[in-house]
């Protein structure tokens, strides 16, 4: 009985073993693609070895699709067109796409398993995006949670970008993370230096990235980089600016009004930046430097509720509050706001009571 | 006990820092099933479901989020902070869904003792039962939230 017993339990596990062995053999040549040639834009051809992702291979050509999500199919940013060769649409990229994207071809690339021959669009501006490597030269607290990264450029030794945009930043892997994750971060640095970029980054609990900037990331070490991305940025009008951001968010903003400064701009503005508490407030001396140098410049810094012993003797409460107190013309006004969703909800809300008309609102969602 | 090899995929991908840093089960030995199990009873001993648990959670976050990040009375002795921050997690269980990172921290006035949790972790009561493993930044012990919520 016992002799039975242990036949047929070598005959499952030999069945067994010969089936993982057929699986690994088929998937060494059924998984084997060869080489694949992607068409860019009809313009150009790129040819690569099939069977990783669109994102990461188009990555390793030197072509940076933004994602904030390093191709887990999380954040949906990494859309692009693809003509031909990808199948159908994943339940994975499904809740990412709307019906109009759907018509159109659009795909998440992190989603998309490179098996055949691809034809896809990318947007030209996308193409001049570049890989740079960087030193990082000062680490500064700013907050209890919030540090600003300097960046010195290396190779390239410089970036042209618009002041509103961003880059976003390599985490290699390290001991709290196996694999390398990109994040992005506005550009917080003067313009008028293109050899340094500055981040203002807040930690986040259990963050991939933010935890290796704040605990692993030493002054000297490298630091790769990619840009720049994105559409936030100053109009060319003359309207008056109110600018909302609190933590942060300061710094497209920040970016924005060092550009004003050094090109002579004399919009009429004023900054609302809101913390909880005063110890959150940071760069008061430079916005009040900004007030000095910019001809018709206000800041206006707003403490929900200064903490037991802190002394405070600007505006208190939200900073939607803050705002309408102290936008009076918002018909003419255009807005710029970055930060939580929340603050941004808010704040909308707040200036379309003021009369500021959606299409003169724009923001940076930190979503 | 023996674990399928779903489960046992679920643990290592729970122990895996490629979702957050550090992962989600701590430095806690168990499997993830002795960990759900565990807080299940604990759970059923104070009378109490995940499902009421993650009901309260998501009102407090809903009635604070309002609040754009200051904090809120939630209660007589209670109040409540919701910090957002910028990106969305998937849940571990990999089904479809993100979480933002969004933060909310409810503060006792008289004691000044705090629980917080993510707009994951609420999602992962109210769906898995999982509080987290032990040493794991934002776990949560089921019996101190019915505590300080219920």
């Amino acid at each position: 009985m016992i002799g039975e017993t242990v036949i047929s339990v070598l005959i499952v596990s030999s069945i067994g073993a010969a089936l993982a062995a057929v699986l690994v053999v088929s998937e060494h040549f059924i998984a084997n693609y060869g080489e694949c040639k992607i068409s860019i834009n009809e313009e150009r051809d790129l040819t690569v070895t099939g069977g990783g992702n669109l994102l990461s291979l188009l990555t390793t050509e030197k072509i940076f699709i933004p994602s904030a999500c390093g191709g887990r199919g999380t954040c949906g940013l990494c859309k692009l067109k693809v003509l031909d060769g990808a199948g159908t649409i994943l339940p994975t990229e499904e809740p990412y796409l709307s019906k109009e994207e759907r018509a159109a071809n659009v795909r998440l690339s992190c989603q998309i398993k490179v098996k055949n021959d691809l034809r896809i669009q990318i947007p030209k501006e996308l193409l001049s995006i570049r890989e740079y490597v960087t030193r990082c030269t000062k680490i500064e607290d700013l907050t209890h949670d919030i540090k600003l990264f300097r960046l010195q450029l290396v190779e390239p030794a410089t970036m042209d970008y618009i002041p509103g945009q961003y880059v976003q930043l390599l985490t290699p892997a390290y001991d709290k993370s196996p694999l390398e994750v990109y994040r992005a971060y506005s550009i917080a640095s003067d313009p008028a230096d293109k050899g340094i970029i500055d981040l203002i980054i807040r930690l986040v609990p259990n963050g991939i990235c933010t935890t290796y900037c704040f605990n692993y990331l030493k002054e000297g070490d490298e630091v790769k980089i990619n840009g720049p991305y994105g559409e936030f940025r100053l109009s060319t009008t003359d309207a008056p600016v109110v600018f909302i951001a609190g933590g942060s968010g300061m710094a497209p903003i920040k970016c924005i009004l060092h550009d004003m400064k050094n090109t002579g701009n004399r919009r009429e503005g004023v900054y609302f930046f809101g913390a909880n508490v005063v110890q959150e407030m940071f760069h008061l001396d430079l916005m009040r430097q900004f007030e000095a140098e910019l001809p018709s410049f206000r800041f206006v810094p707003v403490v929900a509720k200064p903490a037991e012993g802190e002394t405070w003797d600007g505006q208190t409460g939200l900073v939607t509050q803050a705002v309408q107190r102290g936008v009076k013309n918002g018909a003419l006004c255009e807005a710029y706001l970055c930060g939580s969703p929340g603050m941004i909800d808010a704040s909308i809300k707040v200036l379309q009571d003021l009369g500021v008309t959606n299409d003169r609102i724009f923001y940076d969602k930190f979503a | 006990m023996k674990q399928g090899p779903e489960v046992q995929q679920l643990d290592v991908s729970l122990r895996a820092s490629t979702l957050v840093a550090g992962g989600f089960m701590g430095d806690d030995p168990r499997s993830v099933t002795e960990v759900i199990d565990t807080d299940a009873g604990e759970l059923s001993r104070l009378g109490v479901t995940d499902k009421q648990l993650a009901a309260r959670m998501k009102e407090i976050t809903q009635k604070a989020a309002g609040a754009q990040g200051t904090w809120i009375e939630i209660g007589p002795d209670c109040e409540a902070q919701v910090d957002e921050t910028r990106g969305a997690t998937p849940c571990p269980w990999r089904h479809r869904g993100r979480y933002f990172k969004r933060v909310t921290t409810v503060r006792r006035k008289d004691s000044g003792r705090t629980v917080r949790w993510s707009d994951l972790n609420t999602h992962m009561i109210d769906a898995h039962g999982f509080f987290e493993g032990k040493g794991s930044m934002f776990r949560i012990e089921p019996a101190e939230l019915v505590k300080m919520l219920l």
